[in-house]
């Protein structure tokens, strides 16, 4: 279990996490969601001691992540940024750490197996690729068989096998009750892999859900309708609570609806004799409710350009 | 103590995997042999000294330049360059873990922080002192079988040689770990070896050049030159005396670790 208490990080004038209220819960894989420059990465770091908050605190398993006897035990981190030193070998990067904690040799061959990582075990970490690199962070992460793990873009930079194998372990680390917390700027891959999400922007809390409450309540459901007489079917339709968009980039004859179903949209243009040539339901993007909520909360956000008369 | 290791939702009073000291110290010395760097800075410092004191020894003639120069001194005139061997190594030790971020692993496997950077000095002083010293003693004794029929003849029972000889590696051993704190201080190994030069190694040479009592005598007090001191079988003119060098060797030192484990504390990893 982790819980932050309104977690706050600033650097100068620049807040960088701003009153950060969160739980994760073991038995399931939390995700940790926000564009570049939310503020996960801070926050990481933050319960796990290595950067001290200007307010606020966190405690992982109950207490301060400093005042476990037997850290590495309790939590097991890979951290963004690369923190070994390319001079050692996988093996002997391995076992530094776990000298710290008397942890036995049979232990850390274990981790560098279950890492798929043996055949390169007495490699120098220099000649590694940016996967084994993963694969090394997150076979220290699991070096003491802790019962929670911390993990910062743990798919970064793994092939799709690579990325497989990530999403079943964290599942699987899941189900043996222990408490999971990953962080991920890519909304598709956490709907694979998460069972509750927590969304960030701008170093805020966005929300705090479940995925399917996230999919049912950010996006909802639209239907896409292509008609030769949109314009009157739109009139028809209007209605309280329902939402028609024309898209400013869709063709004249299309149209969105939002707040009705297919079937009453199919009935109302059977009953006037309009013809439809088009009639889906459409489950919204994960990664379009992602945008929207995070819009606002983009630091480097790409210009597009407005499309000016001259051009057009 | 049941279980070798903790179980998920467990909640261990007693860990038998907890963070000790001997169990720190035991990763800090797993740190410094595993790493090409070390052997090489070792064994560089090692040879250097070796070979500078046999190439002393040979080419000594009695009654040339260098008969006012105290033995131990001439002998082990390669200690200058065996210490920056030593000095980047030191410095590779603290701030080498910066500049990889290997320090983030570090400190999360041992979040009180304060046990990885003595056991790092621990580490690092013993293994540069039973090196320098083992090369000095063998330096000495093997350039005395060119020396034994000049006016250099000496043998460790002469009084101060020996003294001479395990100042000379403590002297270095110190200096170096006045190089480990830097590198502590100001986490960048350039940045380390850059003060080092300027600040331990040139800067006071620049002041003793000032024509001022005060300096001189406590210009004798910096790193480098109480370092000299040390090593010294007799006593030269306008050196510290070696008590007080030994003090003043120890309180640099000192100074520059407790430094660094005050801002290792506050500062963010």
């Amino acid at each position: 279990m982790i819980r932050a208490y309104e977690l706050t990080k600033r650097y100068g004038d620049t807040t960088v996490v701003q009153d950060l209220d969160f739980t994760v819960r073991p038995g399931t894989v939390t995700g940790f969601l926000g564009p570049n420059g939310a503020g996960k990465s801070t926050t990481m770091r933050m319960l796990l001691g290595l950067d001290s908050p200007t307010r606020g605190r966190s405690t992982i398993g109950g207490r301060a992540y400093a005042a476990h006897s037997a850290p590495l035990s309790e939590v097991g981190a890979l951290l963004e940024a690369r923190s070994v030193h390319p001079g050692r070998t996988a093996f002997n990067h391995l076992m530094a750490l776990a000298h710290t904690h008397g942890i036995p040799r049979s232990r850390v061959e274990h981790a560098l197996d279950l890492a798929g990582l043996t055949a390169v075990a007495h490699k120098r970490i220099k000649g590694f690729s940016l996967g084994m690199g993963q694969r090394l962070g997150i076979a220290a992460a699991l070096l003491g068989d802790p019962a929670t793990l911390i993990l910062d873009e743990p798919v970064n930079g793994l092939d799709p096998e690579g990325v497989l194998w990530i999403r079943n372990l964290l599942r699987s680390l899941a189900q043996q009750g222990r408490t999971v917390f990953v962080s991920s700027h890519l909304m598709s891959e956490m709907a694979l892999t998460a069972d509750h999400l927590i969304i960030v922007g701008r170093g805020r809390l966005l929300a705090d859900t479940t995925v399917a409450d996230f999919v049912a309540t950010a996006g909802g459901t639209s239907v896409k309708v292509v008609t030769p007489q949109a314009h009157a079917l739109r009139e028809l339709l209007t209605g309280p609570g329902i939402e028609i968009t024309p898209g400013p980039a869709t063709p004249p004859d299309r149209l969105e609806v939002r707040g009705t179903d297919a079937a009453h949209i199919g009935r109302t243009a059977a009953a006037h004799a309009i013809p439809l040539y088009e009639l889906t339901p459409q489950t919204a993007s994960l990664e379009q409710a992602f945008m929207d909520l995070t819009q606002e909360s983009v630091e480097y956000r790409i210009a597009t350009p407005e499309p000016t008369g001259a051009l057009a | 103590m049941t279980a070798a290791v903790s179980h998920p939702g467990r909640r261990p009073n007693q860990n038998p995997c907890r963070v000790t000291t001997t169990r720190v110290l035991r990763s800090e010395w797993h740190k410094l042999r595993s790493l090409r760097s070390s052997w090489i800075t070792l064994i560089s410092a090692s040879v250097l000294v070796l070979a500078i004191g046999l190439v002393m020894g040979a080419t000594y003639t009695s009654g040339g330049g260098d008969s006012d120069v105290d033995t131990v001194v001439l002998v082990l005139y390669g200690s200058v360059l065996g210490t920056l061997c030593t000095v980047v190594l030191g410095i590779l030790v603290t701030a080498g873990e910066y500049s990889t971020g290997l320090i983030r692993a570090s400190l999360t496997a041992v979040p009180r922080r304060l046990p990885v950077l003595w056991a790092k000095a621990a580490v690092f002083t013993v293994t540069v002192f039973v090196v320098m010293f083992t090369t000095a003693l063998l330096t000495f004794v093997v350039a005395q079988l060119f020396l034994h029929d000049t006016d250099q003849a000496a043998s460790l029972s002469d009084p101060g040689v020996f003294g001479a000889v395990v100042g000379n590696s403590v002297g270095i051993t110190l200096l170096s770990l006045v190089a480990l704190g830097l590198g502590a201080l100001i986490r960048s190994v350039p940045g380390a070896i850059g003060a080092f030069v300027g600040g331990v190694m040139i800067l006071p040479e620049v002041l003793s050049m000032l024509p001022y009592d005060v300096v001189k005598s406590t210009v004798k007090y910096f790193p480098t030159q109480a370092a000299g001191a040390l090593g010294s079988a007799t006593p030269l003119p306008g050196e510290a005396p070696v008590d007080g060098a030994l003090l003043a060797l120890c309180l640099w030192a000192g100074a520059t670790l407790c430094a660094a484990a005050l801002l290792l504390r506050r500062r963010d990893a």
